[in-house]
């Protein structure tokens, strides 16, 4: 079992990395809308901060697989024959690094314009990424409300053209080959 | 404080024993405290803020002319968790590096015919640069085990409320509510 992917196939570090991110972006979709509607009080306030520090976990992990991906380029997308349906799942991926970035640095930034620490499993303090003020907080989880919701349309549309797909691309992602 | 506080006819008793002059008293910081306790979803959100400094007379003769002024230290004021402490000291509330103290200063005091220990006190306090006039509900206590009379030690308690919005504090309006209920406990030291 390679780490490295090659031409044909994906190395474990890439899988391990797209699963791991995959089941915590699903979780955190859904936490995040739980989390949203909920009436705070006292014994829910933590889970904010355990949305925020998985999020930073997440970003940190789109940043190793952006690196890894230089070191080790994955393989080409194995082709379905249908020519929109190659361009939607190109143009779904490339949605996804964006969101990726987008929706983490979004919610650092809204939660340090609050004037609140953003803390990491209340152990490391992130540096507050914007002036504490209301606008830059509106306008930061305004565009962390939309991307999210963006981000749950790929999700859908990635997942569909995973499961539909019967040429061995889900394979090639659960098994390597 | 592990005194047993016994409410007193101070102001009653003063006036018989016939006291001319307002009395003045330090505060003894150690033993003061302020709470404050706010609406925070099902639950509360309480918290203490230390006392700077307070300029307390009392005339026991004439209790209208006493006058109880008090300022707050806004940067050391704690809630009961860490997140609801830098809301409070930030800039969204009470925004502690501009406005470090917040202060109270009586206009009349007006003793309850039915109750003499206990005085209905109204006057200014300023937060966040906003002053507003407060009534608040004040009483006297002296430490249990004192002789009736004596007022070498006495405990000013005041309660009352503020809204947050009039003095713009009103951060976290939809999670936190508006009224601040407020409980000074302040132990007071005669000065000779």
């Amino acid at each position: 079992m390679s780490a490295r992917n090659t031409d044909v196939s994906f190395g474990w570090v890439t899988r391990t990395l797209h699963w791991a991110m995959a089941f915590g972006v699903l979780a955190m979709l859904g936490f995040g809308s739980y989390i949203a509607r909920m009436e705070v009080g006292m014994s829910n306030i933590w889970m904010f901060g355990v949305h925020k520090s998985i999020g930073i976990v997440l970003f940190a992990l789109l940043a190793v697989r952006i690196v890894w991906h230089f070191v080790s380029p994955v393989p080409e997308s194995l082709p379905s024959g249908v020519g929109w349906k190659d361009r939607a799942a190109v143009w779904v991926h490339r949605a996804f690094y964006v969101l990726l970035i987008v929706v983490p640095l979004s919610g650092w930034i809204g939660s340090g314009a609050t004037g609140l620490d953003v803390l990491v499993f209340n152990r490391v303090t992130l540096p507050p990424l914007a002036p504490v003020s209301e606008a830059w907080e509106e306008a930061a989880f305004a565009v962390h409300f939309v991307a999210t919701k963006l981000l749950a349309l790929c999700v859908v549309l990635h997942i569909a053209g995973a499961v539909m797909r019967k040429d061995g691309t889900m394979a090639r992602m659960v098994r390597g080959a | 404080m592990r005194i047993i506080l016994a409410s007193l006819c101070v102001w009653l008793t003063a006036a018989v024993c016939g006291w001319a002059m307002p009395l003045t008293y330090a505060l003894n910081e150690s033993e003061s405290r302020v709470g404050f306790e706010v609406p925070f979803g099902p639950d509360q959100i309480t918290g203490t803020m230390p006392v700077r400094s307070a300029d307390i007379a009392l005339d026991f003769e004439r209790p209208a002319n006493s006058r109880i002024s008090v300022v707050l230290d806004v940067g050391n004021a704690q809630a009961n968790f860490p997140f609801a402490t830098q809301a409070l000291r930030g800039p969204r509330v009470l925004d502690a590096s501009q406005f470090p103290d917040i202060s109270f200063v009586s206009n009349t005091i007006e003793v309850r015919a039915d109750a003499p220990s206990q005085a209905l006190l109204t006057g200014d306090i300023t937060i966040r640069g906003v002053t507003r006039p407060i009534t608040l509900d004040a009483e006297l206590f002296r430490p249990a085990g004192r002789a009736l009379g004596e007022r070498e030690q006495l405990f000013v308690r005041l309660e009352g409320a503020v809204s947050r919005a009039a003095f713009g504090a009103s951060g976290w309006d939809d999670l936190v509510g508006d009224e601040v209920s407020l409980n000074l406990m302040l132990r007071i030291d005669l000065v000779e």
